[in-house]
């Protein structure tokens, strides 16, 4: 076994909490990492693509790294991979801290649950003591005091419970209704897309309670941690500034400026009301502070107070938020777009799939296809109202908690051209038409329509391409993001840090040499990245992936941007660079 | 031309926008650093540093200093890192 493992997975039946140490085989560590590729690549071995993702059979991965653990900054993250009720097709959402440490501290590489919990239940893993190569002790307990309880009560409550030791991973009442883009929370961080909260609310389980505190040996101890402290000091400089200093947040001015600030479910690019909910304005307001992950060195996390009095309450802002609940749905108030936000972190919904599908509601409000005259375009009222709704799967809330595909079919009118989605998945906050390189990677992409698992967004924003008039030139470049995206969700470390390598893979590889003792190269690594990939789409292949789903909505082949007569991408061009892409793949 | 910055630059410019007059990129860059220590992480010597990036008039990325500028053009000066 390398160092940087413990060589097994711990698989446990929810039914009745039993559970057993599986091994992983070495080659299988070393072709697939850890995080999104080792998930991807158990559900895959558990036949997993076939199941009904809300049914018991279902399998639902936490997957681990060999660098969790290590003092490399940022490593403290895990992915959550399951197959989506929101997509039918591969799901890998990745959150951070100390839920990483103490599941990895359990002694396994990946914890795979599986089965149904006879009753809203607690599934507690607990290590504490236990001998090298012992199953830790696995076991139900009620969760009937937290049923219907928020994500953050609930952890707050299992720890005092349990112990301050155990790390909580939970949903809120939106996973245990079921909606299909229910998040799995840790810490207030959310393993946010795709709907592994509802994933886990079918198996009865409100949350996985886990303490433990075994390590793993390092290959060559020294030499990692002076990587460490070079990582670390690289992780203050210029590259990282936009995370430490305003957040994700930062974007919203700079794309509203571009015309990439995608407005009223995708009907412009500009935003009027930007400034209000930019973090220049927000500061300037509010009260706010800082916070990091566990084993981190950036401090992305900016925290801003809201309420009447303006700072009673915090709530974690990133851009994805700020968009999906403001400008996608035209509210400018941002102590509403604050309160939205918080609202969605509480009950466990993913904000962008929430702001896109109520966007997408109102919309078709507007066009009189749908009679809910109180759900208007720049209401906070009622875009807090229409959460509530979605978190209860009250009224019209039943219908949006499907998320924005499915709501569409019930609709009718052809709403489907307009649904804001890729595969089902609501679509993030970059306008496909006047970023075309993201809309490739928006078509493509395995997971849906996702920023996380393609970065074309940087090819857009940069000398190698023409944003608004891409050609096959483009494909490479965004292959090569999904690429970078895919080691680093597996290696696993924060794609925050992507700017400060000068050479990822030739880097990745000596951090991996130095925690498992692989003779590890550059070229490996790019294969393996590749192999990440392809192994997802296998996954949707079994699951019934057809080349039709590789495409966008209607509504951005059909028109240009009003705002921007230049940002126009016609379906043949559109078609072209996905048939490139499944070329240079070779698919 | 008119200058404007976003994001870090904009906090470490301390304004929002301003005018200035330069021939290329490296000459309109090599004035705002002198004219503005704080944006010294930002700009080395004629060119930014790889994580900020330059934008003329919103249509095309900038990186050679050599660019030739406009008196109408407006410059926009950004993180290189677009992600959320």
């Amino acid at each position: 076994m390398p160092s940087g493992y413990h060589g097994c997975v711990l698989r446990i039946d929810a039914s009745s909490g039993h559970a057993e140490r599986v091994p992983v085989s070495d080659d299988v560590l070393r072709a697939y990492l850890g995080g999104s590729g080792l998930g991807t690549r158990l559900l895959l071995d558990a036949g997993a693509a076939e199941a009904d993702p809300l049914s018991p059979e279902a399998s639902l991965v936490f997957a681990f790294s060999p660098l969790v653990g290590s003092p490399l900054t940022t490593s403290a993250k895990f992915a959550v991979v399951s197959k989506s009720p929101l997509t039918g097709r591969i799901n890998d959402s990745l959150a951070s801290s100390g839920f990483a440490v103490a599941g990895k501290g359990a002694g396994c590489d990946a914890i795979v649950i599986f089965g149904q919990a006879p009753e809203l239940s607690v599934l507690v893993i607990d290590a504490e003591g236990m001998q090298d190569g012992a199953l830790p002790a696995v076991r139900l307990e009620s969760a009937a005091d937290f049923r219907g309880a928020t994500c953050g009560d609930t952890e707050d409550g299992l720890r005092a419970r349990l112990g301050a030791a155990f790390r909580i991973a939970s949903i809120g009442p939106a996973g245990e209704r079921l909606v299909r883009y229910a998040t799995i929370s840790h810490d207030g961080r959310h393993a946010g897309r795709g709907g592994s909260g509802a994933v886990l609310g079918a198996k009865r389980i409100k949350a996985l309670a886990v303490r433990g505190k075994r390590r793993v040996e390092w290959a060559r101890p020294t030499e990692l941690t002076a990587l460490s402290r070079d990582l670390s000091k690289r992780s203050f400089g210029p590259a990282t500034a936009k995370y430490r200093e305003l957040g994700t947040a930062t974007n919203l001015l700079t794309f509203n400026r571009f015309g990439a600030l995608p407005t009223r479910n995708f009907q412009s690019g500009t935003f009027d009301e930007a400034a209000n909910l930019s973090p220049e304005t927000l500061a300037a307001t509010r009260e706010k502070t800082r916070a990091s992950c566990v084993a981190c060195t950036i401090g992305c996390e900016h925290i801003y107070g809201f309420g009447p009095n303006g700072a009673k309450v915090g709530v974690r802002v990133e851009y994805e938020s700020l968009f999906a609940l403001g400008s996608l749905c035209g509210v400018g108030d941002s102590d509403a777009v604050l309160r939205a936000s918080k609202r969605c972190d509480e009950l466990g919904i993913d904000t962008i799939s929430a702001g896109g599908t109520i966007a997408f509601a109102m919309e078709c409000v507007d066009r009189g296809w749908l009679d809910a005259p109180w759900l208007v375009f720049g209401s906070g009222e009622a875009l807090l109202r229409a959460i509530e709704l979605i978190g209860a799967r009250e009224g019209l809330g039943d219908l949006l908690a499907e998320g924005s595909r499915r709501a569409a079919a019930a609709i009718g009118h052809d709403s489907i051209a307009i649904a804001p989605q890729v595969k089902g998945l609501e679509i993030p906050g970059y306008e496909p038409r006047a970023l075309q390189t993201m809309a490739l990677g928006f078509a493509v992409g395995a997971r849906g329509a996702d920023h996380n698992r393609s970065g074309a967004y940087e090819v857009d924003f940069s000398d190698r391409v023409d944003r608004r008039h891409v050609t096959l030139d483009a494909v490479r470049h965004a292959i090569e993001t999904e690429d970078k995206a895919a080691m680093m969700d597996s290696m696993i470390l924060c794609k925050f840090l992507r700017g400060v390598f000068e050479d990822f893979y030739g880097e990745s590889a000596v951090m991996l040499s130095a925690v498992t003792g692989w003779d590890v190269t550059r070229d490996e690594l790019r294969e393996t990245a590749r192999r990440i990939v392809a192994a997802k789409r296998e996954f949707n292949l079994r699951a019934g992936w057809t080349p039709a789903e590789d495409t966008l909505p209607e509504r951005f082949l059909n028109t240009p941007l009003p705002n921007d007569p230049e940002a126009a991408l016609s379906r043949e061009r559109l078609d072209a660079l996905v048939a490139e892409y499944h070329r240079q793949r070779g698919w | 031309m008119h200058v404007e910055f976003f994001g870090v630059p904009r906090e470490r410019a301390g304004v929002s926008e301003l005018e200035l007059h330069a021939d290329t990129l490296g000459q309109l860059l090599g004035t705002l650093a002198d004219r503005m220590p704080s944006l010294s992480e930002i700009i080395r010597h004629d060119r930014l540093h790889p994580a900020f990036v330059a934008n003329l008039n919103g249509d095309r990325f900038v990186t050679d200093p050599r660019t030739p500028l406009r008196a109408d053009d407006c410059v926009l000066i950004l993180s290189a890192d677009a992600g959320g």
